[in-house]
């Protein structure tokens, strides 16, 4: 992607965005609601035409050549709606028939990805009889029926139960496995963190950070602690521990526990817990609150808004 | 892409359509309402106490008086909500990803909708024949004459249809659109423009009188509306197809799916 925008009027839903994908990267594209994630992959999949900029998928234009870029790409976008008519054996049979996939390799690709996604026994059921998650379910199936190289996942695991999310993420984390190349959109950082080998974060249509989660996460040194104690502190206590070298605040939550901003890394936080401990304080237990990458975004979100 | 490649996307793509004709029970409904209208015109004479008419061409002008309201519906039920319906429906977050041009996806639903109406025509005029050789013991060319006209009217109607589909957001929309601007707004232009001492040969409504014209029969009340002579109407019947066929297809290629 390169400049990529798009503006719906005055509104612009995408700024300019540069991303590259290397092949065989499970690719987490993270943004909260609105950040223009959904409009970029339209983008990627031909369904609107950007304001400015390119896209290119292996090397071909999208807007160009969609039918070619095209061709090795697997998608899930949103949830998508299926010919309430029709079974998910011929919901893949369409798309198989318009992929040329012959009838042997459709019928066998078939059985095999209801298989992937537990909707074998629902084969030839009618598609308007499905729950939001079943049609999420038959959305991967498709997107997997050809073997595509690249899948470009909107959300894929919106509108499933706990148990349908974690079967999705396996999915995605065995098709990784597979070495093929994953572009993924998601508003769960955790979803991503625990699929993904990269990741950009957007919002309102600008790029913030991109890089390896190894690269995100060290740049995203935890900040923000929980440091657990046997029993509340007492205001001077708590003062005495804002006092600290390194430590931007100290805030007593309740129950003995304390939220502790620091203003640097790892040495810092040895350093408190250090000082706390040979105070006497009786400390059970010092976390930090979610995970680094997690105050990392939060952080850059919190900066875009303002 | 080759164009081989694109014409065998378009028959995948016009089969999964007449696969929804036949679920949704739309190819049924037609069936059922060709039923009841071959019924009434073989039925109500000798109910009535009335011979059929005597040659040929004045049978099948009976059957031929209620074609435009056929083409009509035809065009209503095969085609209005072919485009309209994947961005409303939202099937195009599962069609368009496809390696299939919007080009050859409209070219499907053309076909698939060309199909199903002309089925329903030929059937109509099939049964009107046969009925007019029992009857009358004679056929005419004039009725095959007919038979043209009339499926060329379907797909003046069906062009029409996909480019109001491929104008406006919502199924329910397009179908009162196409059906209410052949039953009633042509009409009522094609008056006005009569009003007004302008020829509304343009209008395929209009036109559309050459299907009973050819038969010696009228469509219409006697002295009201205007019937280009053949030539002109089937040079009306092409334009709003080809026309129509060729806006709705740049259309649907430019539309993006925002919902």
């Amino acid at each position: 992607m390169k400049g990529l925008g798009k503006d719906y009027g005055t509104f612009t839903a995408l700024g300019s965005l540069d991303l590259t994908i290397l092949a065989g990267t499970c690719f987490g594209f993270l943004g909260p609601n609105g950040a223009g994630k959904s409009t970029t992959i339209k983008i990627l999949t031909n369904l609107i035409r950007p304001s400015r900029g390119q896209a290119a998928l292996f090397g071909v234009d999208v807007q160009r050549k969609p039918t070619q870029a095209l061709r090795k790409v697997g998608t899930v976008i949103e949830t998508p709606e299926f010919y309430g008519y029709l079974s998910p054996l011929e919901v893949l049979a369409y798309a198989g028939r318009l992929r040329g996939m012959s009838k042997a390799a459709l019928a066998a690709r078939s059985e095999a990805v209801l298989k992937t996604v537990k909707l074998t026994g629902w084969g030839d059921k009618r598609v308007d009889t499905f729950s939001k998650g079943m049609k999420q379910r038959l959305a991967v199936a498709q997107a997997l029926l050809h073997e595509p190289d690249l899948l470009i996942l909107d959300e894929p695991t919106s509108g499933l139960d706990p148990r349908g999310m974690a079967e999705v993420r396996d999915i995605v984390k065995s098709l990784k496995r597979e070495g093929r190349t994953i572009f993924m959109s998601s508003h769960l950082l955790g979803e991503v963190t625990e699929v993904c080998d990269a990741a950009a974060l957007i919002d309102h249509g600008k790029l913030l950070l991109q890089g390896t989660l190894d690269e995100l996460a060290k740049r995203a040194e935890a900040t923000l602690f929980q440091a657990v104690f046997l029993a509340p502190l007492n205001p001077d206590e708590l003062v005495w521990i804002g006092g600290l070298p390194g430590v931007k605040s100290a805030t007593d939550s309740g129950n003995g526990v304390v939220e502790i901003h620091l203003s640097g890394g790892p040495e810092v936080q040895a350093a408190v817990i250090s000082a706390i401990v040979r105070s006497g304080l009786p400390l059970t237990a010092f976390r930090p609150v979610g995970t680094a990458l997690e105050q990392l975004y939060l952080e850059q979100i919190k900066e875009t808004a303002q | 892409m080759t164009a081989k490649e694109d014409l065998r996307q378009a028959f995948v793509v016009a089969s999964y359509e007449l696969r929804k004709y036949l679920r949704s029970r739309r190819l049924l409904g037609m069936a059922v309402l060709l039923a009841l209208i071959i019924g009434l015109i073989l039925g109500l004479p000798p109910a009535l106490g009335s011979a059929y008419p005597s040659s040929p061409n004045a049978f099948v002008g009976t059957f031929a008086g209620f074609t435009s309201l056929l083409a009509v519906l035809c065009g209503v039920l095969f085609a209005a909500d072919a485009l309209c319906s994947e961005h409303e429906k939202r099937t195009g977050y599962f069609l368009f990803p496809n390696p299939v041009r919007r080009e050859t996806i409209v070219l499907g639903k053309l076909l698939a909708s060309l199909a199903a109406s002309w089925l329903i025509v030929f059937l109509y005029y099939g049964v009107a024949s046969v009925a007019a050789l029992a009857i009358t013991k004679t056929l005419s060319w004039e009725v095959a004459l007919s038979a043209v006209y009339a499926l060329a009217y379907v797909a003046c109607v069906t062009g029409v249809a996909f480019l109001l589909s491929s104008i406006l957001k919502g199924t329910i929309s397009a179908t009162v659109l196409t059906f209410f601007l052949f039953t009633l707004i042509f009409t009522i232009v094609g008056a006005l423009l009569q009003v007004g001492k302008v020829s509304p040969w343009f209008l395929p409504n209009e036109a559309a009188g050459i299907i009973s014209n050819v038969l010696g029969t009228s469509s219409g009340p006697p002295g009201f509306g205007f019937v280009p002579d053949a030539a002109t109407s089937l040079a009306v019947f092409a334009g709003y197809f080809v026309i129509g066929s060729i806006v709705a297809t740049v259309l649907f290629r430019r539309r993006e799916l925002k919902t």
